[in-house]
């Protein structure tokens, strides 16, 4: 009985000193108009969805890292800098929007008026943004032909450059004369891509025109010993000897030598030096235009 | 009287060395058969300056007999050192330069000067022989490397999936050969023991074998320079270079260069294509 009595007493004291500090204590709460929002949003079951959400949001944003980290490792050794950059961007993308959609839905937010809106959009902005969307997905094209990687040298429509970068819209190439190009990934598609260093070696191919006068077995021989000579060209495969016709103003041969793609340049350079010099100190004369006249007296 | 393989070991101890810079006495030559490696030096403020080049022999010119007047051919006159032929390194204050074995940069091809077919199952062992390059190193770091015969090089393999090699010519010697292998004493030639194994279904025409220099050491035995034994294998996917596991160096071997990729895992992962086309029937 008397520890009932002692504990009312100790609870009596203590409302009357809070009623007592009540008017000074300066509380957000008392700010705010006495309309009962307050105390609908800040329910204990609002306090669970907003933890939910956020639990959602962290799980989600654990298991994307995880995904993420796994891809990289295994992409890294199968697929090219490229390929496996974008395979990484992709899942991000994919999996952020996974996990905003849980969390939406963990908040009980109805996303069909959201995403109803949002088809509206999507095809006003598929509209307007085609060209990127065409770029885009040909990019993906590119990728899956694995026709060229950064480093190669590509002649497109006439645009010869090393690739630079090869980005989701475009790709970069730096020509000889130091600038840079963007070209679209749709315009690769569309047009015809050289990649001239794909292969170790190319074939130089020298269009001779030589004189009606000058013997061809002799030319042939000299021609293949100056390619046989020459450091830059390979000893296999072996030079191509090709007298491809008659032509108007002499005979017209080919001499196609292998190069390894890295020595085209001093290649090209030595070896059409070279097949002049041997030429011309073998007799033998490059034809160009010429024109006959027959003159006749008239009486 | 010295006996001729202690002959031979001197002239491998005394070409492939340290030497002293050649001070005072012009350019020096080190000969390996008909090519000069000519190191000069040109002492410029408080160091010196290292200059190097490579002379390959040169086509004789033709004299006709009647000219009896003909002088014999002159020493070659080099260019001056500051000629863009010569390759030039700061020494500062170091007074010698190591002059030793390596492999070219690139994979050699070795053609067979007579290929041959093997049959499907076997397995051949013998020698065959590439030329090596000069290095010249100051203070234990390469310099410069110097080709000892015309660097030409070739395509191993098809134009699309080939490997681009430097090229040399070599005989495939069987083992039992001892005496022809001697023969080919040379500075500027180091042996590969082979052992070239078929185990695909059909014969293969051996007429082509591809080293990758990178991942082998040279060894001085005796006069010669050797390498590890390799191991090639021809089956369905092509053929594999590989250092033979089986192979021994000989026991008395000088160790003049050690492989550029290390570790034996290295080398069977970089050994490459060879191509079917080449050397199947």
């Amino acid at each position: 009985m008397n520890e009932t009595v002692a504990t009312t007493e100790t609870l009596t004291e203590t409302s009357a000193a809070a009623e007592a500090l009540a008017p000074d204590s300066g509380s957000l709460f008392d700010l705010l108009p006495d309309t009962g929002l307050v105390e609908h949003i800040f329910t204990v079951d609002t306090v669970i969805t907003v933890a939910q959400v956020f639990l959602t949001i962290f799980i989600g944003m654990v298991l994307l890292g995880l995904v993420v980290g796994i891809l990289k490792r295994a992409s890294k050794k199968r697929f090219d800098v490229r390929t496996s950059g974008l395979i990484i961007k992709i899942t991000q993308y994919l999996g952020i929007s996974l996990i905003a959609i849980n969390a939406f839905d963990v908040a009980k937010v109805d996303l069909s008026a959201l995403l109803g809106a949002a088809g509206i959009a999507g095809i006003a902005l598929g509209f307007a943004a085609q060209t990127s969307v065409s770029n885009f997905i040909s990019g993906f094209f590119l990728i899956s032909e694995k026709m060229f990687a950064p480093g190669d040298v590509l002649n497109v429509d006439g645009t010869v450059g090393v690739v630079q970068s090869v980005d989701a819209l475009s790709i970069k190439l730096r020509t000889f004369d130091n600038q840079l190009v963007r070209i679209p990934n749709e315009t690769l598609i569309k047009t015809n891509v050289f990649n001239i260093t794909r292969f170790p070696a190319r074939r130089l191919n020298m269009n001779i025109l030589i004189t009606y006068d000058s013997e061809l077995e002799k030319a042939k021989v000299i021609l293949l010993e100056t390619a046989a000579k020459n450091r830059d060209i390979l000893k296999n495969p072996e030079p191509l000897f090709f007298v491809k016709g008659f032509a108007e103003n002499g005979v017209e041969l080919l001499l196609g030598v292998w190069v390894a793609s890295e020595d085209w340049v001093n290649a090209n350079n030595s070896i059409h030096i070279d097949v002049k010099k041997r030429l011309n100190a073998e007799g033998i004369e490059f034809a160009f235009p010429t024109r006959t006249i027959y003159s006749r007296q008239v009486d | 009287m010295m006996n001729d393989q202690e002959q031979e070991a001197e002239t491998l101890d005394i070409l492939w060395k340290n030497w002293n810079l050649p001070v005072d006495e012009g350019a020096r030559c080190h000969c390996f058969g008909n090519t000069s490696l000519y190191v000069s030096i040109n002492t410029a403020g408080d160091g010196a300056v290292l200059a190097a080049m490579v002379r390959f022999p040169e086509v004789k010119p033709v004299v006709k007999k009647s000219n009896k007047t003909a002088r014999k051919p002159s020493l070659p006159e080099l260019p001056p050192i500051d000629d863009a032929a010569w390759t030039r390194a700061f020494v500062g204050k170091t007074q010698e330069y190591g002059l030793y074995p390596g492999y070219p940069p690139l994979p050699i091809c070795v053609r067979l000067h007579e290929s041959f077919s093997l049959p499907p199952g076997s397995d051949i062992m013998g020698w065959i022989f590439s030329h090596l390059e000069a290095r010249i190193l100051i203070n234990g770091e390469d310099m410069a490397s110097f080709a000892l015969i015309p660097p030409y090089k070739t395509l191993y393999g098809t134009p699309d999936s080939g490997v681009v090699c430097r090229y040399d010519e070599a005989e495939f010697l069987a083992s039992e050969e001892p005496a022809t292998l001697f023969s080919h004493a040379n500075p500027a030639l180091v042996a590969h023991p082979v052992r070239i194994r078929n185990s695909s279904s059909g014969p293969v025409k051996v007429s082509d074998l591809c080293i990758y220099g990178e991942q082998l050491s040279i060894f001085g035995t005796g006069s010669r320079l050797q390498s590890e034994r390799l191991l090639f294998t021809f089956s369905s996917s092509g053929v594999r270079m590989a250092i033979d596991s089986q192979g021994r160096v000989p026991r008395d071997a000088t160790v003049l260069a050690r492989p550029r990729v290390s570790g034996e895992e290295r080398a069977f992962e970089r050994s490459f294509e060879l191509f079917k086309a080449m050397t199947r029937i």
